[in-house]
């Protein structure tokens, strides 16, 4: 069960079960547990391969034992995703804590991975659970519908779930071509039904210079 | 005199004629009313002796004396502040994490080797707590500075907590504590979980944990 110790660190209460959790990232527990760290993010031989090809390297440790765990990440703000059965697209960085009933994978995602700072591959978290994520700032969840698409600075994205296309646009111009760009020449377009995490923060990107 | 917290980063305090504050020098935002601020030499309480002591133990922080009629706000470094009120028990902080403390409050210097020998001297260096850690006793408040938010986790009789050493940022009561390693054969082939040491909390008191492996 996880639950949030304000809204900084993440309190998951195990009964002999297990998480997934982000190497390093326990600062308390009681009661008795024990930390494996789980070579190439947990996927497997396979998996492990993916994450060192693609760059969306993890390292994960799985925490079992019984008691309550604490986790925290530099001072990131957190937020819970439940998942039932669908998929969350997340940055490996921006990934805390998964329940262990959960499988992580990886996918391409195209031009929009290069302008978001991230690289062109991300993390996928399918099953039923709950899912611990961080953010720079407190993120926002912005719910997206088939007749209001929405629009992302890429250094802001860190992860949606649902149903949705993205589509990478630019609104180079002129302007930004004499130097005198809006800082926000990219974006990414989501268009379906589902949410987007947002964080009130702008990691460097190559577009937002532009 | 009791801190009153405006916001998570800033403290306010009331000073009162005859009650002798100690702050972290230049912590001070703003005052009102008459109140002066003069450097510590002696980084504290407890005269020459304790000067010397805090020199040598390397937790000679630079403190001022608060002292007048007014209230004084604190801050230092937009980190996170936590207020911890005493009731005739011990508080053990590291001196860079003290913001402001009642004067009314026994400052000391412990030795780690006093608590659990040489595992003792070990766990101080693995936290980054180094060899000495200072002590707070009596009556009153303390202002705590910490990165990212704190939490306090009580500690009862049979139920051991478990901090990380980096996140660890003060404790007090009846607490024993030592150092608990978990390194494996993992940790020596670089496979570790990054987990490897622990402080183990026992007794009765509380531990206050921050969000953060940061130190200040």
């Amino acid at each position: 069960m996880f639950r949030l110790q304000g809204s900084r660190t993440l309190a998951v209460d195990l009964a002999g079960d297990a998480v997934k959790a982000k190497n390093g990232s326990m600062v308390a527990y009681d009661g008795r547990m024990t930390f494996k760290k789980m070579t190439g993010g947990g996927d497997g031989l396979r998996g492990m391969v993916t994450r060192r090809l693609t760059g969306e390297q993890m390292s994960v440790m799985e925490v079992t034992g019984q008691g309550t765990c604490y986790f925290a990440d530099r001072a990131s703000e957190i937020s819970l995703v439940s998942l039932h059965g669908d998929k969350l697209h997340v940055e490996a960085s921006n990934l805390l804590c998964t329940d262990s009933g959960l499988r992580t994978g990886t996918t391409f995602t195209g031009l929009r991975g290069g302008a978001s700072g991230n690289g062109l591959f991300t993390t996928t978290v399918e099953g039923t659970g709950q899912v611990a994520i961080m953010s720079d700032g407190s993120a926002v969840a912005l719910r997206v519908s088939a007749q209001y698409p929405l629009f992302v600075d890429p250094g802001a994205y860190i992860a949606h779930q649902g149903n949705l296309q993205q589509h990478f646009q630019s609104g180079v111009n002129f302007r930004t071509l004499i130097g005198e760009g809006s800082g926000e020449s990219f974006q990414i377009r989501f268009e379906g039904e589902g949410v987007v995490y947002v964080q009130p923060s702008e990691r460097n990107t190559i577009g937002g210079d532009v | 005199m009791p801190f009153r917290e405006i916001n998570s980063k800033m403290v306010e305090a009331t000073v009162v004629p005859g009650q002798k504050m100690y702050s972290q020098r230049g912590a001070m935002l703003a005052y009102r009313g008459e109140v002066s601020f003069t450097p510590n030499i002696q980084g504290g309480q407890g005269g020459l002796m304790s000067m010397i002591g805090r020199r040598v133990a390397g937790e000679a922080t630079p403190l001022m004396t608060v002292e007048g009629s007014g209230t004084v706000m604190f801050g230092h470094g937009g980190h996170h502040i936590q207020v911890i009120n005493l009731a005739g028990d011990t508080l053990y902080v590291e001196a860079d994490r003290l913001l402001a403390f009642d004067g009314t409050l026994q400052q000391g210097t412990m030795f780690m080797g006093s608590q659990g020998g040489v595992m003792g001297m070990v766990r101080g260096q693995v936290s980054g707590q180094g060899l000495f850690t200072t002590t707070l006793q009596g009556h009153g408040a303390v202002a705590v500075m910490a990165h990212g938010g704190v939490i306090e986790l009580p500690i009862v009789p049979g139920r051991d907590v478990h901090v990380d050493p980096q996140a660890y940022v003060a404790h007090h009561g009846d607490v024993r504590n030592k150092l608990s390693t978990a390194l494996g054969w993992r940790d020596m082939v670089g496979r570790g979980s990054g987990e490897a040491f622990q402080l183990e909390l026992s007794g009765s008191g509380a531990v206050y944990v921050q969000a953060s492996e940061e130190k200040l």
